[in-house]
């Protein structure tokens, strides 16, 4: 590199004058860019290097294959959040920020009836309002979306029939909100009002008139959206069971409550492109939808994801107000912003739906958990939304991590007349999660065993097969359940405190990352693309369609590429809010974005790390394989002294090329079953978590509260600690809120009673238990650099914990959410009658006398905890299905072993007879098969 | 978001001006509105919840906001409250209880006392009492029904859910009012009325200007227990207060709030225990009172279980003041 760089080929150093003026084209210029804001390339971080290729980092659950990409720059390092700044100083731009030019401001005209037709909407007063530049109906955009291809049936506004009090009609955008306002006075519309269904169980019978019409795959002529049926396993087992609980549950539905209120900008450029803002979780779904209804190619629209305020599930699908906008701004000629009221967020909904879940467990004379039998029966609301997925989800993400004999599952979503349900952290698990380890819980009481003990004997291994058929990974469960154990102090504790004091334990299992992209062919393209592109001045640009809700994924991606190049994360710049730049990303949802996309960026990034090596190994003479990355250098591994920067390695493989541009991309590897609804709840990864609750329970008000929390989560490898205990305590705080106090309150009239942020009660501060997260690592074969969800499945268990934990504190089962005061002191008051009618603070405290099961757990327990050592560090590769705890050989097909082995997705028609709420919709038959529509 | 319909603000500069500004409104036929913290007023203003043409702020009037053991001005704001040292601690407790710091230092002891009654299908926004086509509260010239109570168009059973009330009404505070016809006072206990309408005994064109309180309300100790699901914001979902000046049964005074549409003084079933007041008499206390009241379902929490809390409520607060 002598003479540095020049201006012009052919001048050398010599050329400058002595003088020190400068000659005209001649002179020296510094290196572009400055490699980073340190002069000295910082020593190798050992610690943060794992033990497998000669760094200190501890692996005790074995090593990964990504291991040898670690330059312990960035992975496993506590980090703010890269948008942190933006946000703290108020710069971050979300939906409402957005300010163009010109802009007029759109309304929307909203059903005051639950359940209508539509017979005609005269639009002509409002036309003739001065202000008022555009007015769009149902007829302006009949073409039907929706998140899934399954399911479409939603409309930018009502076409024929509005759903739900709040349904839009239609819109109107005027110079000015107050204008608009006024506008939506003068529509003048006819309605039919026909009758609503508000109860989910109502809408299991015949109606004159279905919300929807599904055609010849209609089920009678019921509000029956989706019905599922799924069992697994040696029904036979659960005859005769040593412990049994049955259940049925009462949850009501909640809402995200994020913080940001929808809002979308909408403008057609002067190319008559559409560009429109919108805090989208999901932008490339709500880019198809757009085409769909506007009938514009997709490459004539722009989506623009802004900050997102929140999303939590509430900002995934396709919107009907980003429809309106569109078709609004297309007719004005300028851009139209639509903001919602807090009120129009609970309208629009998509929280977690309404359930009634009724759970039968049972348990064999050596506490091995013979069956689980789930029935759900959820209310949808007015529309499809991710409904499809909710059905199966409610079983089948019950299947792990407990080894079962048999498995039973029916479901069914409904729809009503409610705004509609759809997907929210922890999407279709928590609910039956929560009625499943409280099953646990009575099932230990009855065998008077330890609840933990009882879990950690019948807990699947590490790369083992679920019942259902979902492949596991890495498993890091019991590590979980032992942290908790000792971090609470949970053997003096528990079922010896005194009346109103109790403590529970509560375990999570959830998907990281769905295994199938809903819009194409998974063996085709891939989930998630990442493109890198690096200039000569050294910084790193990350093209991402990966969304940054507020969970990190863009300070993730930075994160994984910092770490693969060696490079301080400050040169890392990701790009991720437009769809015109970035490659196609499937979105924030099914807690895919880490696993998913990290793992596209460690391949973009290795892609360019091979092209500085072999730079590198043309400048230093030493082949790639002795060469070490480290803090903006490249040097030979045995002398530190020879090597060059990580400037002079770029710029030599910069030359005669320009920009290194690189692509990666992620697929997850084909798996799961073949059966009807194998698909739902396939993931390349699962997490794991468990926690145990404190609470105070103040037995004559019935007030609950939740003092601490041990929480302990697997996400195989926390990438960034700070963020996984951030979303540890925020996954406490939303489930407590579930738990505790937060529901959508329908009324006598089927109206949504609470639809503000005072009525519908968030926690506090003051509600806040104090939180211990606690990571646990199990390092997952095909995470990015071993690590998996952290979003979703640390929601699941606070629910369980907390009801367990109140069983505990006065010996009273609920079975109904929230616990509102109101509840538990329901409860409460029938226990005291039942006993005589003694006084509250009387009521007998549960105690626990170990029965001879316990030593056998616990025999059990250890035996498995080594068995899962050995798997999970590959000691032992043999195969595991569930079912080697009864007995079976995991070799051959168990349908061949045992006579009643079943897997059905149908039910035979003598079950029919028996089968709970939710499979009551398997009474009908479809139309095809009733010779309705064809 | 939410757009604020607009009103002609008015900030009189003595209590004369904003009397006189009251009258000629009154003469006129127009509509207004006092307000002094705003933070009940104006966010039913943005739900477009009985919106008037005028607003009188009596913000800009000096020496409305006296705090003393004696006598505390209805500008006194509720964060004032809660750290003077020269309040009653009984205020200062309840005051400290009201929904969050943030607007409690904007809230005031008049907007508190005179804070408009609570019912989930009223307090909404226009669109969703459009959609139950309004009620009896604010029909909107339709004359509709109650919706807590249908079929019965003569009384409003929206729930009061101030906080000091009952606090006032057991530390035997009078209340001030003033208006275009002059000044008046009356017992606390007295101030509130009828139903979720009418609200209190304030005529048209009347404020209230302050709270007194007897010579003797320092030696009056005094509880106030609430009912809410959290720690913060919430209104009260029930409330009792009690006070007395310790070893004087006949000093004994309860009040309970945000069980009917107006606070209320429990002073027939304290006379009914007679000249006694020590432990033994709780629970029957504690009984009678629940016994008086009859919630209605418009609030978060359902009626029968606010009814039998305030038994608890009673218990809790009767036990504290006696020291037990």
């Amino acid at each position: 590199m002598a003479g540095g760089y020049r201006q012009q080929p052919g001048a050398s150093s010599g050329e400058v004058r002595k003088d020190g003026k400068r000659v005209a084209g001649k002179q020296k210029f510094p290196p572009p860019g400055s490699g980073g804001s340190r002069p000295t390339m910082a020593p190798r971080d050992l610690d943060s290097i794992p033990e497998s290729v000669g760094g200190k980092e501890p692996q005790p659950a074995g090593s990964h294959i990504h291991d040898r990409y670690r330059t312990g720059t960035e992975v496993g390092k506590p980090r703010a959040l890269v948008d942190s700044h933006a946000k703290v100083t108020g710069q971050a731009w979300y939906g409402d920020d957005v300010r163009l030019p010109n802009e007029i401001i759109g309304k929307i005209l909203r059903s005051p009836h639950h359940y209508a037709k539509i017979k005609s909407i005269d639009t002509s007063k409002v036309e003739a309002l001065p202000g008022v530049l555009a007015v769009a109906t149902g007829a302006d955009a009949p073409n039907t979306f929706g998140v899934l291809p399954v399911t479409k049936d939603e409309h930018a506004m009502a076409v024929e029939k509005v759903r739900h009090v709040g349904d839009l009609v239609a819109c109107v955008a005027a110079v000015d909100e107050a204008t608009a306002m006024e506008a939506l006075n003068l529509f003048e519309i006819e309605w039919e009002v026909l009758d609503p269904v508000f109860d989910p169980r109502k809408g299991l019978e015949d109606q004159d008139e279905p919300i929807h019409w599904r055609g010849k795959y209609h089920v009678g002529t019921t509000n029956v959206q989706k019905r599922v049926f799924q069992e697994f396993g040696d029904r036979s087992l659960v005859d005769d069971p040593t412990a049994s609980s049955h259940g049925k549950w009462r949850m009501e539905g909640v809402h995200h409550g994020f913080t940001e209120p929808h809002a979308v900008v909408a403008h057609w450029d002067p190319n008559g492109r559409l560009q429109l803002y919108t805090p989208q979780q999901v932008p490339h779904y709500a880019h198809r939808a757009l085409s769909t209804v506007l009938e514009v190619p997709m490459h004539q629209i722009n989506v623009i994801r802004t900050f997102v305020g929140g999303g939590f599930g509430g900002k995934s699908d396709p919107f009907p107000h980003e429809m309106c906008a569109a078709i609004l701004s297309r007719k004005a000629g300028r851009p139209v912003r639509i903001n919602f009221s807090r009120e129009e967020v609970y309208w629009i909904n998509r929280g977690r739906h309404p359930s009634y879940i009724e759970v039968k467990m049972t348990a064999d004379e050596e506490a091995r958990i013979s069956g689980f039998d789930i029935d759900a029966l959820i209310d949808g609301g007015g529309f499809a939304s991710f409904g499809h997925v909710t059905s199966y989800y409610n079983g089948v993400l019950a299947t792990a991590p407990y080894e079962l004999g048999s498995f039973h599952y029916t479901g069914a979503r409904v729809w009503t007349n409610k705004p509609a349900s759809g997907a929210m952290r922890g999407h279709g698990a928590v609910n039956t999660r929560c009625a499943v380890e409280v099953g646990l819980d009575e099932m230990a009481e009855q065998m008077q065993v330890d609840p933990i003990d009882l879990r950690l004997a019948n807990l699947l291994p590490p790369h083992s097969r679920t019942i259902s058929g979902f492949r596991i990974t890495s498993n890091g469960m019991r590590e979980a359940l032992e942290r908790v154990r000792d971090g609470s102090d949970w053997d003096a504790k528990f079922r010896q405190m005194p009346l109103g004091k109790g403590i529970g334990i509560g375990c999570g299992f959830f998907i990281s990352g769905s295994g199938l992209p809903i819009h194409w062919d998974p063996n085709r393209f891939p989930h998630a693309t990442v493109h890198i592109q690096i200039d000569m001045d050294g910084g790193v640009t990350v093209h991402t369609g990966a969304a940054d809700i507020g969970q990190g994924s863009t300070t993730a991606v930075a994160q994984v590429v910092s770490e693969v190049l060696a490079l301080p994360i400050e040169m890392i710049h990701v790009r991720s809010h437009e769809s015109d730049t970035s490659p196609v990303d499937l979105g924030s949802y099914s807690s895919r974005v880490t696993f998913m996309n990290a793992n596209a960026a460690i391949r973009a990034a290795l892609d360019i790390r091979e092209k500085l090596l072999n730079a590198a190994w043309e400048m230093l003479g030493y082949h790639p394989d002795v060469l070490v990355l480290n803090d903006r250098r490249i040097y030979y591994k045995h002398d530190p002294a020879v090597g060059v920067s990580y400037l002079q390695a770029l710029h030599k493989a910069q030359e005669d090329k320009g920009s290194l541009i690189s692509s990666g991309a992620y697929r997850s590897p084909p798996m799961g079953g073949v059966h009807k609804g194998a698909a739902a709840g396939l993931a390349p990864a699962y997490s794991f978590s468990a926690y145990v609750a404190e609470v105070d329970v103040d037995v004559e008000t019935g007030l609950v509260s939740c003092t601490n929390v041990w929480a302990a989560h697997d996400c195989g490898k926390a990438l960034n600690p700070l963020a996984v205990e951030g979303q540890i305590i925020g996954s406490c705080h939303m489930g407590l809120g579930q738990v505790l106090s937060e529901k959508m309150v329908y009324g006598r009239t089927g109206h949504l009673q609470n639809p503000n942020l005072l009525e519908y009660k968030i926690p506090s501060v003051h509600e806040m238990p104090h939180v211990t997260p606690i990571i646990v690592e199990s390092s997952d074969p095909e995470g990015p650099f071993g690590a998996k969800e952290a979003g979703e499945g640390p929601l699941l268990p606070i629910l369980p914990a907390v009801v367990n934990a109140v069983y505990d504190a006065i010996g009273v089962r609920i079975r109904e959410l929230p616990l509102t005061p109101d509840v538990v002191w329901k409860a409460i008051s029938a226990k005291t009658k039942s006993l005589g009618g003694i006084d509250e603070t009387e009521l007998p405290s549960p105690r626990l006398e170990h029965s001879s099961l316990q030593a056998t757990l616990v025999a059990r327990g250890l035996e498995h905890k080594e068995r899962d050592r050995r798997r999970q560090r590959s000691e032992d590769t043999s195969a595991y299905v569930n079912g080697v705890l009864f007995g079976f050989d995991p070799d051959r097909p168990l349908e061949d072993q045992v006579d009643g082995w079943k897997s059905a997705v149908e039910p035979v028609p003598e079950q029919l007879a028996e089968l709970g709420l939710a499979g009551k919709a398997w009474l009908k038959k479809e139309q095809r098969q009733m010779g309705g529509d064809q | 978001m939410m757009l604020m319909p607009p009103f002609n603000l008015h900030h009189p500069k003595t209590v004369e001006e904003a009397c006189e500004l009251a009258a000629t409104f009154l003469a006129n036929k127009e509509s207004f509105d006092w307000v002094a913290g705003g933070t009940d007023l104006l966010p039913n203003y943005k739900w477009h919840i009985n919106v008037k043409t005028h607003v009188i702020s009596l913000a800009n009037i000096p020496g409305l906001d006296t705090i003393s053991m004696h006598e505390i001005g209805a500008m006194a704001r509720l964060g004032a409250l809660t750290t003077a040292e020269n309040v009653h601690p009984l205020i200062a407790s309840a005051a400290s209880k009201i929904a969050s710091s943030l607007i409690r230092n904007n809230a005031t002891l008049g907007g508190n006392i005179c804070l408009d009654t609570r019912c989930f299908w009223f307090n909404q926004s226009e669109d969703w009492r459009r959609s139950i086509d309004w009620c009896h509260k604010e029909d909107c010239g339709t004359g509709s029904d109650c919706r807590v109570i249908p079929n019965q168009n003569t009384l409003c059973v929206a729930t009061y859910q101030g906080d000091l009330a009952p606090s006032l009404m057991a530390l035997e505070g009078t209340i001030h009012i003033i208006g275009p016809n002059g000044p008046r006072s009356l017992p606390v206990d007295e101030f509130f009325q009828l139903d979720g309408i009418t609200r209190n005994v304030l005529q048209e064109g009347e404020f209230v200007l302050k709270v007194t309180f007897p010579e003797n309300v320092a030696n009056r100790t005094g509880s106030y227990k609430k009912l809410r699901v959290r720690e913060s914001w919430d209104f009260p979902e029930a409330g009792v207060a009690s006070s007395w000046i310790p070893g004087d049964p006949s000093s004994l005074r309860v009040a309970s709030t945000a069980l009917e549409s107006i606070p209320r003084s429990h002073q027939e079933e304290v006379d009914a225990l007679g000249t006694a007041f020590s432990k033994e008499h709780i629970p029957q206390l504690s009984e009678a009172i629940m016994k008086s009241i009859k919630p209605v379902n418009n609030t978060a929490l359902p009626p029968r279980y606010r009814k039998s809390m305030v038994r608890v409520l009673a218990k809790r607060s009767l036990r504290e003041i006696l020291g037990d």
